[in-house]
């Protein structure tokens, strides 16, 4: 995987300096490997293992159990609803962050006067802690104090000031437009990093042959990004599905399980039930599902590759 | 920079070391100013009284206090003395064999174990064995109302359920929320259910459920029927709007009693003194009931809701020097910390106390008159069956399961975990 294209000769025969360097490579890569085995791989296996037990996490209590963790997981409503409600979100995250953040990165990448203070202030939601987020939006959305119902009703707008968090109507959709406004500055400087290593000669060239600003991004802008995208989609998709920390925050989970997402589910699984085994059942078969879901997501969108 | 770290991890494992000759380790979570004075100050008479013994006291808030216990003990790395809520989940720690018993102590400490209030050692008793000594705190769950908006509304505390209906009726008419709840956490809407299976059925049924004992189940017709009565009042109207998503922790339910929004909430009494620190003039006008009976029902109106003790302290095993732990529990429990309690208007539940707040000595009587307290159903059930619990008590009051699919929900876990 040398940058540096190697010129084609004949494969020359291993020399003693290359048998060197391959051994200096190798204690360079070691730190890193055990790093990740020890922290990464271990764990990982670890939780395997304990998705096979039933134990409270409190002394030598564990007891084998087989498979009957994953066979009660394959028929837990709690746990479909919380997928489906994880499968929503990487569904509206994907069409609404990616596009938003496209827009916003060619809109800005125009060098213009303002510019950069317009740039500061889209990346501001980046900087700022989830959990902070969560707090000041769940007082936005308060029914009976909250900013949103009180612009609603001063519109004289009564009907549609809802009870944001607290109806299972509405409860998912309110957290997934605060996850897409958390995230939309991420994917922007994203698409803005693709758009700058874009040479100019193309637009210009584009400009000269009498392409309207609209054509040159369809054919051009667009046709150029789209390892960025994938790469972003890709992105979008696992966040999603291992998401956490504004659910928490916001709902807890509720009502009723309406915004329930499987990361949640497992926390309450393991600490509020102590219930350690089914714990580790969840979040391997999230492991399972977000592995999946990355694999098929690569393999469809190197399908639908055109040369640039 | 390479010396300085070195040298500092150097103190650290001296220190370390040097503290391991006589060092206790006290988690608890009492996390008010005037509740980490009262342990801090036992713990320097404590220390006092015990040269070379060192204490490390560590206080956590609520919700990470339970992760940081569980992690803990499950790396064996539990403190010396630690707090709980007693109940099903102190239960989960006993079972392990992870906690001292107390009982030997306490059979030799007869005086100390009469300081107590009998009704006290109910959650820390397991199998006819101590594991606990309650400390804080007494706190059940009354009806807090608001005295100005029901003289307005000419309105009088209900006796029974029929009158809290006829109550919210009124209220609604004026637009007033009669109820505020704040839900998300799931256990401020369970007070209702516990109560009202209390009302209906009596205090034996829960606990019949619970131990599997004389037929007990949670499908019995008083869940059923407590159910219900959950969502007839939801029906009615009764609760402010937002109630199954809002924060309890950041006040919600407290705001749409200030502003007149909302003239009654069921909450534990730690509420009175939070309001009177937050809006003491809102407080002068804050009064309480007893939660109302039900009209046929076998519940003792007086039966109580909540805990008394509220916080125990009890040993881990993994502790060096049980005695001595056992000594600082005494500590933290002696004259001078019950008396530095009662000043922070907690009301810790030792017999014959003289408690000059009138809200306390009103609390105080509830409990002296009450035949039966009943933990929190979150705190006294398996912790597997206390989150379906929260889970189904919150799907009742949000209308999206039948109080039978609750009842028997609840009975096919409590099935399964009693094989």
């Amino acid at each position: 995987m040398s940058l540096i294209s190697k010129p084609h000769t004949a494969a020359p025969t291993r020399t003693r300096l290359h048998q060197r360097q391959d051994w200096t490579a190798a204690a360079f890569i070691a730190p890193a490997m055990v790093v990740l085995a020890l922290f990464l791989l271990y764990p990982l296996v670890a939780n395997f293992r304990l998705s096979f037990v039933n134990w409270n996490g409190l002394g030598n209590t564990a007891r084998d159990v087989g498979l009957s963790n994953w066979l009660d997981l394959s028929r837990d409503a709690v746990f479909l609803r919380a997928l489906g409600n994880n499968a929503l979100l990487a569904v509206f995250s994907i069409l609404i962050q990616l596009p938003l953040g496209l827009l916003l990165a060619v809109t800005l990448s125009r060098a213009s006067r303002g510019s950069v203070a317009l740039r500061i202030i889209y990346v501001l939601p980046l900087l700022m802690s989830s959990v902070a987020i969560g707090t000041v939006f769940r007082d936005l959305y308060d029914p009976n104090f909250g900013a949103i119902n009180t612009a609603l009703r001063s519109l004289h707008l009564d009907g549609l000031a809802q009870d944001w968090l607290g109806d299972p109507r509405f409860a998912l959709a309110s957290v997934i437009a605060v996850v897409c406004w958390q995230s939309v500055p991420f994917y922007m400087l994203l698409f803005m990093a693709g758009l700058s290593s874009m040479p100019d000669e193309l637009r210009e060239a584009a400009t000269l042959d009498g392409a309207s600003p609209r054509v040159i991004f369809w054919r051009i802008t667009l046709p150029f990004l789209q390892g960025t995208v994938r790469t972003a989609a890709v992105l979008s998709l696992i966040g999603s599905l291992r998401y956490f920390d504004l659910v928490y925050v916001m709902t807890g989970g509720g009502p009723s399980g309406s915004s329930e997402v499987m990361a949640t589910y497992m926390y309450r699984t393991v600490f509020s039930a102590f219930n350690i085994g089914y714990g580790a059942a969840v979040s391997s078969a999230m492991f399972l599902i977000v592995v999946v879901a990355a694999s098929a997501a690569l393999r469809l969108s190197r399908r639908y590759q055109t040369e640039v | 920079m390479k010396h300085a770290s070195w040298m500092a991890l150097t103190v650290v494992l001296a220190s370390s070391l040097a503290a391991a000759q006589s060092a206790l380790d006290v988690w608890h979570l009492q996390t008010t100013e005037g509740g980490k004075a009262v342990i801090q100050n036992a713990v320097n008479r404590f220390m006092k009284a015990n040269p070379g013994v060192t204490v490390n006291v560590s206080p956590t808030p609520n919700d990470t206090y339970k992760t940081k216990l569980k992690i803990a003990f499950g790396a064996n790395a539990a403190p010396c003395v630690f707090a709980s809520w007693g109940g099903g989940p102190l239960y989960e720690y006993v079972k392990s064999d992870q906690v001292v018993d107390l009982t030997p102590y306490l059979q030799k400490d007869q005086t100390f174990y009469k300081r107590f209030v009998p009704a006290a050692w109910s959650a820390v008793t397991f199998d006819k064995k101590t594991y606990g000594i309650p400390a804080e705190n007494t706190g059940i769950a009354v009806m807090l109302y608001n005295k100005a908006l029901f003289a307005q509304y000419h309105l009088s505390p209900p006796k029974t359920w029929d009158d809290l209906l006829k109550i919210v009726a009124t209220l609604k008419t004026h637009n007033v929320a009669a109820l505020s709840l704040a839900n998300k956490a799931k256990w401020p809407g369970s007070m209702y259910y516990g109560y009202l299976v209390d009302r209906i059925g009596g205090p034996d049924v829960f606990k019949n459920a619970v131990l599997r004992t004389n037929g007990g189940s949670f499908a019995n017709p008083a869940f059923v029927k407590a159910g219900q009565m959950i969502q007839d009042l939801v029906k009615a109207g009764a609760f402010a709007q937002g109630y199954n998503g809002l924060d309890y922790d950041s006040g919600a339910s407290r705001q749409l009693l200030y502003s007149g929004r909302a003239a009654m909430e069921l909450m534990g009494t730690w509420e009175l003194a939070t309001i009177q620190n937050e809006n003491p003039t809102f407080a002068k006008n804050v009064g309480f009931f007893a939660f109302p009976s039900v009209a046929g029902g076998k519940g003792n109106a007086n039966d109580v809701l909540g805990t008394v003790g509220d916080n125990f302290y009890s040993i881990a095993k993994s502790c060096k020097t049980p005695d001595l732990a056992y000594k600082l529990l005494k500590a933290l429990t002696d004259d001078q910390a019950t008396q530095d309690r009662l000043a922070d208007h907690r009301l810790p539940p030792v017999k014959g106390l003289t408690v000059t707040d009138p809200l306390l000595s009103q609390v105080a009587a509830f409990v002296a008159k009450a035949p039966s307290v009943q933990l929190w159903y979150d705190q006294d059930l398996a912790p597997q069956l206390g989150e379906l619990h929260k889970d189904t008590s919150q799907a009742l009051l949000g209308l999206t399961v039948t109080p039978q699919a609750a009842a028997d929900q609840m009975e096919a876990l409590a099935k399964k975990l009693a094989k």
